[in-house]
């Protein structure tokens, strides 16, 4: 590949990310109305609050970090972006590999963190106390997946391993070779995208404890912006690992949509645990599963 | 003279030098100069960090009982040389503005001070030089007594533990020398070659208590579970440009003292062929759990402190356990994974400990419920911190995140998911740990008494600059510091690992962190893009906020900074003390059961039926013969 075709790609993925992660975002809202019984917002909904967001008249910043931990946070998935193949474009999976993207997903959770943190003001502090401890419950049994997926397949790029599921086709994904380690996934997914039962450090609703609590105007577009790569990284890299990515568009976004769509029905019929509780479940089940799981691909 | 004559000469002569001109403060800027110097020596040797010559001897040589004691450098000890004076360089250079003057204002002795650093490079020098056990067993007394010395600089509690840690290194001392006997009687010599010859040729028994010996006297130094119990205090309270030099790589002499018997003469296949379970558990998966555990345990533990050094120091105990397991696995990516995470180590550590001591200088405090907000007071020492921080925690774009890709790399090719696991653990339980450092140091609210701070000096800023730099720098292009593992690699007799500047090449999954990094700060480019096209925003005052409903004023201060995760020790806090106790039974029962078979011994059951069958046996011995 040549570098300016390259350069394209990297300028592309983010932005397909960005607008396949609107469409997710309105497929969350569209599934909470159905369940309520409710009709749901319009199709260019997530498109209007962001404009709404960025266009306010009055936004509060707290200092240079605050606007610095936004940058971060949506920067960090911007780069995450481009090692997640797509059909037609694989960027830099050659060059950082699902475990360098697993940290790389890290860094917009330690922006927000700092950005928070300049606030001043203590219930946000206690929702990032909250946010980091949520990250080390769901984290340990996704790295788990992560290190069996990686080496079952044998590598950790993530082209190679659409390339293996590809050849053996429906019979070779990885839901098929490690059903455990999937399902181990799936839990984890929960937490990563920080919906209930798992969503008590962003209490979006009723507290005004959480990072959320002191973000404004673009302050908080920065974070809608980010909800959506969160919500298209997590499907991607799930259907890159489990589900044999794609090879065209068309089979691909079905399988990304149906993947974030477990969770978000989940999340709507779900209360929300307490911090400890989050803890206790996440490294129970999804942990014993997914060791279950390597013990097996392991033998 | 050959280059490490002049090297090693130069060092003694820093000691001296500093002793003559005394307590005065052109002491630090001298030994600042000289450290340079033995840098610019080092320089000159640089052959021996790209692989180019194997080794340089030193023309100091001597017999002792017929036993000829040798120095030289190779591949290995000139990467722990360069850490060692690099750091030295640093910490006397921060040492020597306005902290000097405090520090020789209340009545510390500079003199003795910067004899002590001297004395400790100097001293890490000869071991890293030693070319046969004999003197690597001298090398290594000289570093005990060395940081003892630096040690007992400190305040009361860091002089307390600072004569624990030479019980400690007392007993390390006897074990180590047990080894070296037990290797004389099998092997005839002290020269690294025989002892390499005769391995094969040891029985397991003799091996393992050779290897168990050797762990003991050397594991002391770096803090190895169960020998941590000394360092996080003693460190923490050094005075801090110590601190930093310590915590940068005092501790790492045991891994190098390790990597040397295990890796060099032992081998880690005949460390792998030792059963203690067959098949499933040998003696290399014994050290690697202790890697483990002490890199989990001390993180847990640095994640309850309160006080900013000793949160640094029990991490510097951790990740020693990522060093030492990166050895063990020694396949090309794992082995370089744990030698490069020496050089990163100390880099970040440095300038966490230089961030820490300059927030004391300014604030008088490292209390982490005294402090908060100073971020827009010391913006520079925030920069610093939050490099050093993302080093630490082992995330792109820092140095720190290279040296553990390659663990986890070797880990998952080597199929252990469970020492995976614990790894990433530790690196999570450290995310969380740094977070709590920088938001209660720096973020957050500022408090009423600390309006006024300024930033820190320049004779403080400027070292930590550098040292973050370098931070950044080898993450961008790690191969820099890859070329120097890889000889040190070559020295030791692990396979080299093949990289670039940028990495790791592979068609399995490689790494290459220039892309990674361009790529993740034009990510951060096109945040700000988005960022900054919204509209315009304004600044308030901390004190403009509000808070559950009520507004927070000058009077209702509040930082939220005690007890910094809740939810996480209402859950795990309970299995701190139960593991203390479970460790502190588990000594004591042991004790106690020795102990009563004694007793039984000598005085239950007939004494002198046993006094008899000795003193028979004794004389047919005697007889025989």
């Amino acid at each position: 590949m040549s570098p300016g075709e390259l350069i394209i790609e990297l300028f592309l993925m983010p932005l397909v990310a960005f607008v396949v992660g609107l469409g997710m975002v309105l497929m969350y809202r569209r599934i909470g109305a159905r369940i309520q019984r409710r009709v749901g917002p319009p199709f260019f909904q997530p498109i209007y609050d962001i404009i709404k967001l960025y266009g306010k008249h009055t936004q509060i910043s707290h200092g240079l970090i605050h606007e610095i931990g936004i940058i971060m946070a949506v920067g960090g998935y911007v780069a995450a972006e481009t090692l997640l193949p797509v059909p037609g474009m694989s960027g830099l999976a050659d060059k950082g590999g699902v475990v360098t993207l697993a940290y790389v997903m890290m860094i917009p959770s330690l922006g927000l963190a700092l950005g928070v943190g300049q606030c001043a003001n203590p219930n946000g502090s206690i929702g990032i106390s909250r946010a980091l401890t949520a990250m080390l419950a769901y984290d340990i049994p996704f790295i788990l997946v992560i290190f069996g997926a990686a080496y079952v397949y044998g590598t950790t790029n993530l082209a190679d391993i659409i390339a293996i599921q590809q050849q053996q086709g429906p019979g070779g994904w990885g839901i098929v070779q490690m059903p455990l380690l999937a399902l181990a996934a799936l839990l984890s997914l929960q937490g990563i995208m920080g919906k209930q039962p798992f969503e008590i450090y962003i209490a979006p609703a009723e507290i005004a404890t959480g990072p959320m609590v002191e973000m404004s105007g673009k302050f908080m577009g920065g974070l809608f912006v980010m909800q959506c790569f969160q919500l298209y990284t997590v499907g991607v890299l799930y259907t890159t690992l489990f589900l044999g990515g794609g090879e065209y568009w068309l089979t691909f976004l079905p399988k990304i949509f149906s993947v974030v769509a477990i969770p978000m029905m989940i999340a709507f019929v779900f209360p929300r645990y307490r911090t400890e509780d989050v803890i206790r479940l996440l490294w129970k089940w999804p942990v014993l599963i997914a060791l279950t799981g390597l013990a097996v691909v392991l033998r | 003279m050959t280059p490490l004559d002049q090297l090693l000469a130069l060092s003694a002569l820093t000691v001296v030098a500093v002793w003559l001109i005394g307590n005065r403060q052109v002491t630090g800027w001298n030994a600042t100069i000289l450290y340079a110097a033995q840098g610019v020596l080092l320089m000159m040797m640089s052959d021996l960090g790209y692989g180019e010559v194997q080794s340089i001897a030193s023309s100091l040589t001597f017999k002792v009982l017929g036993h000829g004691l040798h120095w030289r450098f190779d591949g290995l000890s000139w990467f722990f040389a360069l850490i060692t004076i690099g750091a030295a360089f640093l910490a006397s250079w921060f040492a020597s503005g306005e902290w000097g003057q405090r520090y020789r204002a209340a009545g510390g002795s500079l003199r003795l001070f910067h004899v002590a650093l001297a004395l400790n490079v100097f001293s890490m020098l000869v071991l890293l030089a030693s070319g046969d056990l004999l003197s690597l067993f001298i090398g290594w007394e000289l570093v005990s007594w060395a940081s003892f010395l630096i040690m007992a600089l400190g305040s009361a509690t860091a002089t307390r533990y600072a004569m624990r840690y030479v019980t400690y290194a007392f007993a390390g001392a006897m074990a180590v020398l047990m080894a070296l006997v037990m290797v004389y009687t099998r092997s005839g010599s002290f020269e690294f070659q025989d002892f390499r010859d005769a391995v094969p040729a040891m029985s397991s028994g003799s091996l393992w208590m050779i290897v168990i010996l050797f762990v003991a006297g050397f594991g002391v130094k770096m803090a190895l579970i169960p020998f941590h119990l000394w360092q996080a205090k003693a460190y923490a309270e050094t005075p801090g440009p110590g601190a930093a030099f310590l915590g940068a790589i005092s501790s790492r002499m045991g891994l190098f003292a390790l990597v040397v018997v295990l890796v060099q003469l032992v081998g880690v296949e005949r460390l792998a062929d030792l059963q203690l379970v067959f098949p499933f558990f040998s003696a290399r998966d014994l050290l690697s759990w202790l890697a483990v555990l002490t890199l989990i345990f001390a993180t847990f533990t640095a994640l309850r402190q309160h006080d900013a050094r000793r949160l640094l120091a029990w991490h510097g105990i951790g990740q020693g356990g990522y060093m030492l397991l990166g050895v063990l696995i020694a396949d090309d990516l794992g082995s370089a994974g744990g030698l490069m995470h020496v050089f990163n180590h100390a880099t970040y550590q440095a300038v966490l400990f230089m961030t820490v001591t300059a927030v004391i200088h300014r604030t008088g405090t490292s209390d982490l419920n005294k402090l908060g907000g100073l971020v827009t007071r010391m913006p520079l020492s925030f920069v610093a911190m939050l490099i050093g921080i993302i080093g630490l925690a082992g995330l792109p774009p820092m140095n720190g995140f290279v040296s553990k890709w390659l663990l986890y790399r070797a880990l998952i090719i080597d199929g252990s998911p469970l020492l995976f696991l614990g790894s990433v653990v530790g690196t999570l339980g450290t995310i969380l740990s740094v977070y709590k450092l920088i938001h209660n140091t720096f973020l957050g609210q500022l408090r009423l008494e600390h309006v006024e701070v300024e930033e820190a000096p320049s004779s403080m800023i400027w070292p930590m600059m550098i040292l973050s730099t370098i931070v950044f720098v080898t993450g961008y292009f790690p191969g820099l510091v890859l070329d120097w593992v890889a000889s040190a690699q070559a020295a030791v007799g692990l396979p080299v690992l093949a990289h670039n500047l940028g990495g790791v090449p592979s068609h399995k999954g490689g790494l290459d962190m220039i892309w990674v990094v361009s790529v993740l700060l034009a990510g951060f480019g096109i945040g700000a893009l988005v960022f900054f096209s919204g509209g315009r925003s304004k600044r308030v005052h901390q004190l403009d906020n509000y808070a559950g409903g009520h507004f927070l004023t000058a009077e209702t201060r509040y930082q939220y900074s005690d007890n910094f995760y809740p939810g996480l020790m209402h859950l795990i806090g309970p299995w701190y003390r139960k593991s203390f106790r479970w460790l502190e039974r588990g000594f004591v029962s042991t004790v106690d059961t020795l102990s009563q078979a004694m007793q039984g011994f000598y005085r239950v059951v007939h004494p002198s039926f046993y006094l008899l069958v000795a003193v028979v046996s004794a004389l047919t011995w005697v007889v025989a013969r």
